[in-house]
């Protein structure tokens, strides 16, 4: 049983298909890896998942229930939380802050309490900000944890930009090429981090990443897309025998 | 562990419980209080005229028009340029219960702080009702819409009889546990009155933003894409942003109704709505205190040119009057000089000076 199913998605601006055809089925606790050469449709996948583009055609569905027309916020809503590859983080406020941000849907307290903030909203920010803490802990932040996030570097935005996604405490992640533009060893860490979210958290991963040799480590799946169209599924080893998939990446001899 | 309580000269908290409080050194929370002592004490000591103590009224109502100003332009990132239109709502929600009951029904005397927080709620309906464009605008074009709103508030109170066609409607004294509020007494008991309500809503306005619903003010302004994807709706929050503005203006317009005894519509033009941006720009957008250097600033530098142009006003001719160009001129002069050399405003150096002075006696 699929956790998130992607059914003959298809995604067109004007007369140019972003994607075509394409099926997907995502499997609760995998790791599942989305590979193409620019701009084959993998960010365009992933924005059809958490709700920036809606799909021309073909169905989402996650555990019965259709993504095909929410917005961002339900689809995060319902578990599925995603990490940008151009940094989107709250450039203004603290790392803290920032995941404080993301809990907002999971702090159940009403405005008067907030007005007042008296027992229950106290407690409920104290809580948060444990969980925040959690959160902080895992992902090795906390020298960071007061700084403004515009200040720090590269690396650890991103970095942080998982940690944001993750504080939602989702089902599935979507991590938008996590590793680009860094360096072996930040690489290694965000490897680190992946598996560890995997394993230790139970959390679907979905994970779209330029670095083949990271992809064919970790994933459990992979689906290539070139042009749009998915052209090879499988486990790594089976994707790397694929004739299509090495025409696509190594070019016809 | 016996940290010292007086000054911040390290971080000694055990529980998130802790962090959440409002002062972090008893030596914030005694001089605070001290400051808000001293405000209730002064008037008693120094009894000041009543034109001096309705300037002071004015800030302060000022205040509380700013408080929303800054929380949908300051927090939440959205340009209002018909802030002055949702306080004239306040004034107006008072005004029309004049017409219709009478300016000294007991609604009005008697039970004028339901009137108050129902001006409120009126303001922060309109303020709902407002903010749908940002719904679909941003940025420039809804700083558009929003001063349509202003136009739109304008020529309703002029074309409308029964808002008497934006000539004054006057507005009952109002009625304390000692009786009738006299002449004499009006404004500095409006004094108290609205000081009790800027606090009142100082403090919650503080407490907001410890919670979900001043952040996600936050995370709209910085990002509203990142913050969808974060489960925040953004299109609501912007609304709230809008109706929360609403309700803070008018509270002040309840206020200015009654301060007046009466309302007309040339307070809540587009003049004053401009006006409150810029108290907001000076004061320091996104920043509670900055809501209270503001209005205070602008209102004490129009005091003082005040003062100034009319003591050189008896060297020139009668002919000019200096007054009506010394006063858009300086306005206009602050405005362009905070936005060149310190765009965060006064809460800047509210800032820095407590950063500079938070870990005295040592020096880092």
């Amino acid at each position: 049983m699929a956790h998130l199913n992607v059914s003959n998605v298809t995604l067109s601006f004007g007369g140019l298909k972003a994607l075509s055809r394409v099926d997907m089925k995502i499997e609760a606790g995998l790791i599942t890896s989305i590979i193409g050469p620019n701009g084959a449709g993998k960010t365009s996948m992933l924005n059809c998942i958490s709700g920036f583009y809606h799909p021309t055609q073909g169905d989402i569905d996650y555990k019965g229930k259709k993504l095909t027309h929410a917005s961002p916020h339900q689809v995060s809503n319902m578990g599925i939380s995603r990490a940008f590859q151009n940094l989107e983080l709250f450039s203004g406020l603290s790392v803290l802050d920032n995941l404080l941000l993301a809990r907002h849907q999971n702090l159940k307290y009403s405005f008067l309490h907030a007005v007042f903030f008296y027992g229950k909203a106290s407690r409920i920010e104290a809580e948060n900000r444990a969980f925040v803490e959690g959160v902080i802990d895992f992902m090795e932040l906390e020298p960071y944890r007061k700084s403004l996030v515009g200040n720090l570097s590269y690396g650890v935005q991103k970095k942080v930009e998982v940690a944001r996604a993750l504080t939602l405490a989702p089902d599935i992640l979507l991590l938008d090429e996590p590793m680009a533009g860094m360096n072996q060893e930040e690489k290694e860490d965000i490897v680190r981090f992946v598996m560890d979210i995997q394993k230790e958290k139970g959390i679907t991963v979905v994970l779209v990443e330029h670095d083949l040799g990271v992809v064919m480590d970790i994933s459990d799946r992979i689906y290539v897309l070139d042009f749009g169209e998915v052209i090879g599924s499988g486990t790594p080893e089976e994707v790397a025998q694929n004739p299509k998939v090495i025409e696509a990446y190594i070019g016809e001899d | 562990m016996s940290a010292n309580t007086w000054l911040a000269t390290g971080n000694f908290y055990t529980t998130y419980k802790q962090e959440q409080k409002t002062f972090f050194t008893s030596l914030d929370r005694s001089v605070f209080t001290f400051f808000l002592i001293i405000l209730f004490a002064w008037p008693l000591f120094f009894p000041l005229s009543n034109k001096f103590m309705l300037v002071i009224d004015n800030t302060l109502i000022a205040v509380v028009a700013v408080m929303g100003l800054n929380l949908v332009t300051g927090f939440a990132g959205l340009i209002s340029i018909g802030h002055a239109a949702f306080v004239g709502i306040g004034a107006y929600t008072v005004a029309s219960f004049c017409r219709t009951m009478g300016d000294t029904h007991i609604i009005i005397t008697h039970f004028w702080p339901l009137m108050i927080i129902l001006s409120g709620l009126v303001g922060a309906g309109f303020g709902a009702i407002v903010g749908l464009p940002a719904l679909r605008l941003k940025h420039l074009y809804l700083a558009i819409a929003t001063l349509s709103f202003q136009m739109i508030f304008q020529w309703v109170i002029n074309f409308m009889t029964f808002f008497n066609q934006g000539q004054t409607i006057s507005v009952g004294r109002v009625f304390w546990f000692t009786g009738k509020v006299g002449r004499k007494d009006h404004y500095f008991f409006w004094y108290y009155a609205i000081l009790v309500v800027v606090i009142l809503l100082g403090f919650g306005f503080r407490n907001l933003l410890k919670t979900r619903y001043g952040r996600c003010l936050i995370a709209v302004r910085d990002n509203d894409r990142a913050a969808d994807a974060m489960g925040i709706n953004p299109g609501l929050t912007k609304v709230y942003a809008f109706a929360l503005a609403g309700f803070f203006a008018g509270v002040a317009g309840a206020l200015h109704a009654y301060v007046y005894r009466g309302v007309g519509f040339e307070s809540f033009t587009l003049h004053e709505s401009i006006g409150y941006l810029a108290m907001a720009i000076v004061g320091g957008l996104g920043t509670l205190n900055g809501s209270f250097w503001g209005p205070v600033f602008i209102k004490f530098l129009d005091l003082q040119m005040e003062h100034l142009s009319e003591a050189i006003g008896q060297y020139l001719p009668s002919g000019m009057n200096l007054t009506t160009a010394m006063k858009p001129f300086t306005f206009g002069l602050v405005i362009v000089l905070f936005l060149m050399y310190e765009s965060r405003g006064i809460a800047n150096w509210w800032r820095i000076t407590k950063s500079y002075t938070k870990l005295w006696p040592f020096r880092y």
